[in-house]
């Protein structure tokens, strides 16, 4: 391309870029129609997949969370939008979505009880009785997985290790180290007490205090100063189960 | 503005209105709308959305307020050409073309209006052609389009119309209906099972099914994933591009580059990518559906629960008014991000906590302090503070909001909290009101004085 010079000059490089970008542009829509290609054949691969399998999937929970950890793997994730042709397909969206929204239903139910935290497993019994019409096992892993997405929305869902048992948290408040400490304790016996608590984990009288007036104060330990001893005792409804309360 | 189409009502987030039993096909953007042998003038790069009773088109640009709607009712419609495959049709954007009724006065036929004018001798049709000029799934819709116009839906007044039917009328599948539905009910509502016997039978044929079918199933899952990661590869560079393309030069096809980049975005979330929503983009034409259908349903709950409502409330609530295909809470989530681009009266607010809500764009802070204020210069206020719990009964509003705004309060001064073993508790901050130079003097207008009196009578 000889360069000229003045306004020819210019618009000769106009029109040269131009051409160059139309170019790109082609090849740019190839591309796309490649994409488009690409996306169909999956698609049909995806459907073959669903017809012989789609049961498979909503009856087998093993299966499940292995198609879900080859799918996190490759980098997808089928519960991502219901507009996914996972969810489309093989009909999972649904499950998850309704089996998120149950959970939040209970949660919010027992909040008054247990201040927000609540066993897993006493989530997933609760879950299965109000389950009880529907033929579909849902296994602990499918409740993590609900809860897992459930995290997107604030509020604070998420799911906290304490010792030997897994706890799901519905209010958004932060529970330290310490705080998970207490309450790994407070398994054995379903409540501490003060001392215990120092003599335990070797802590400051002044720190066991401010950790188990903070669980108090978020409603998740409950006062019991009825004892013939005297000394005051810290009952955490959350690490037991509901149930032997008798309510 | 022609007279020949109908007006189609819309809500103020600029989602149609729909009839009673009238449920949303298909939809596809960037369509013109076009006379071919009559003259009306054409409506141009609007939304086109098939329901079971009317074809609907919204103008998408935003210059035009009000935002027009027009509606074609599929009864006025007489004849749809099929889709012809010529070596013109390659170069051109896809065309959907069919015949619509003109009544006499020059407008289309529209069978709910009652004015008598009848298909008679008088009136003639017309053809109407459908542009596409965006990339959507043109083939899919005209199938759809055909369904629905067959199903005659506007028909059945009487008893449910939408796609369950028991047996009568709509067997023809109306496209609009809940897909396969899983086989765990029969179609009265019954369990599918013939006595114990049947359940026994049912369980071994499962146990024997399930070992074979689980290997293929290991297998194809196996076939399956490795198609997957292709895709997820290609998705990667397609996303590059997105990425890139914004920042390169943006010279006149602006519509053309954001109508592919919508298409890319749907792409995406197909396969299971979510790509956030940048500020260039509007991510997938599905969330920007969404997100103006959520707009309208919210309005009501948030009336009801004082003009703030927690954001996982609002999800639950969504879902369980959808009934079947529920959304994601990612989806949710995109939706409600998308509102800051789009003319709705509700907003999302996220607050230090974490704790997300949506409220109205009307509710202000400063009325919800005042209210704070006066509840917290009351006498048994003064002498025994305000809990989430008092503050909820009396805002109107949940505890868990109750609590957030109290914080706010508190954080901008007008509160001051106490901490007990009974929880929180705020009392009016009256140390703005004290003079350090003479903490003892006592203003006889201010709330000092007002404290002093109610806290000094209960003795």
């Amino acid at each position: 391309m000889r360069r000229r010079p003045g306004i020819g000059g210019l618009q000769t490089a106009a029109a040269a870029r131009d051409q160059y970008r139309l170019l790109g542009e082609n090849v740019a829509k190839l591309r796309t129609d490649l994409m488009k290609e690409q996306l169909a054949t999956f698609r049909s691969q995806l459907e073959e997949f669903a017809r012989k399998h789609k049961n498979d999937i909503r009856k087998n929970p093993s299966f499940r969370s292995q198609f879900h950890e080859m799918c996190a793997k490759v980098g997808v994730d089928p519960l991502a939008s219901n507009k996914g042709f996972w969810a489309e397909l093989l009909g999972i969206g649904d499950f998850y979505y309704e089996l998120g929204v149950q959970i939040v239903e209970i949660c919010l139910a027992t909040r008054s009880l247990n201040g927000g935290l609540i066993d897993l497993q006493e989530l997933c019994k609760l879950l299965r009785q109000k389950r009880k019409h529907d033929r579909e096992a849902v296994s602990e892993d499918d409740c993590l997985r609900a809860i897992s997405k459930l995290k997107t929305l604030g509020s604070g869902f998420e799911v906290i290790s304490a010792g030997k048992k897994k706890l799901v948290r519905s209010v958004p408040t932060e529970l330290k180290k310490d705080h998970n400490e207490i309450l790994e304790l407070a398994q054995a016996q379903g409540y501490v007490t003060v001392d215990e608590v120092e003599r335990r984990l070797s802590w400051t009288h002044g720190r066991a205090i401010d950790s188990l007036d903070t669980l108090l104060e978020e409603g998740l330990a409950m006062i019991d100063d009825g004892h013939r001893d005297g000394k005051r005792r810290y009952w955490f409804p959350c690490v037991s189960s509901i149930s032997s309360f008798g309510v | 503005m022609s007279n020949f189409f109908s007006k189609a009502e819309v809500t103020s987030s600029v989602r149609p209105v729909f009839l009673r039993n009238e449920v949303e096909c298909h939809l596809l953007s960037g369509v013109d709308v076009e006379p071919e042998d009559y003259q009306f003038s054409p409506l141009k790069s609007g939304i086109l959305i098939l329901t079971t009773h009317r074809l609907l088109w919204l103008s998408s640009s935003s210059a035009t307020t009000p935002t027009s709607a027009s509606s074609i009712p599929l009864a006025a419609i007489s004849h749809i050409f099929s889709s012809k495959k010529s070596l013109k049709s390659v170069f051109h954007s896809p065309r959907i073309r069919f015949q619509v009724l003109v009544s006499s006065d020059g407008r289309v036929f529209d069978p709910g209006s009652g004015s008598g004018s009848s298909i008679g001798s008088g009136s003639r049709s017309v053809v109407v052609t459908a542009v596409v000029r965006g990339k959507g799934d043109c083939d899919g819709f005209l199938v759809k389009f055909w369904d629905s116009w067959r199903a005659r839906a506007w028909e059945s007044n009487e008893t449910s119309g939408s796609g369950s039917g028991t047996g009568s009328g709509l067997a023809s599948g109306s496209g609009a209906g809940t897909g396969t539905g899983g086989g765990l009910y029969s179609t009265d509502g019954s369990v599918r099972m013939v006595g114990v016997a049947g359940i026994l039978r049912k369980e071994q044929e499962m146990w024997e099914s399930t070992d074979k079918s689980l290997q293929d199933a290991f297998q194809d899952l196996n076939a399956l994933m490795s198609k997957a990661k292709e895709m997820v590869m290609l998705a990667e560079k397609m996303r590059q591009k997105l990425l890139s393309g914004t920042s390169s030069q943006t010279s006149g096809t602006n519509d053309e580059e954001m109508g592919s980049k919508e298409e890319m975005q749907d792409w995406l979330l197909s396969v299971g990518i979510i790509s956030p929503v940048t500020k260039e983009s509007a991510g997938a034409l599905y969330h920007q559906q969404l997100s103006r259908q959520l707009a309208d349903f919210v309005k009501t709950p948030l009336e009801r629960a004082g003009g703030m409502i927690n954001l996982i409330d609002a999800y639950c609530l969504f879902n369980r008014a959808r009934g079947t295909e529920l959304i994601s809470p990612d989806d949710m989530l995109q939706a409600c991000s998308l509102w800051e681009k789009f003319d709705v009266p509700v907003m999302l607010r996220k607050f230090d906590s974490g704790v997300m809500v949506i409220q109205n764009k009307s509710h202000s802070d400063e009325e919800v302090f005042a209210r704070i204020k006066s509840l917290a210069t009351k006498p048994e206020a003064l002498r025994n503070g305000i809990s989430p719990t008092d503050a909820a009964m009396t805002l109107g509003i949940a505890p868990a909001m109750a609590k957030e705004h109290l914080l706010t309060a508190e954080s901008k001064g007008f509160l001051c909290r106490d901490i007990s073993p009974d929880g929180f508790r705020f009392y009016i901050n009256l140390f703005p009101e004290i003079d350090p130079s003479n903490i003892y003097f006592v203003k006889d207008y201010g709330i000092c004085s007002t404290w002093i009196k109610a806290v000094s009578t209960s003795g």
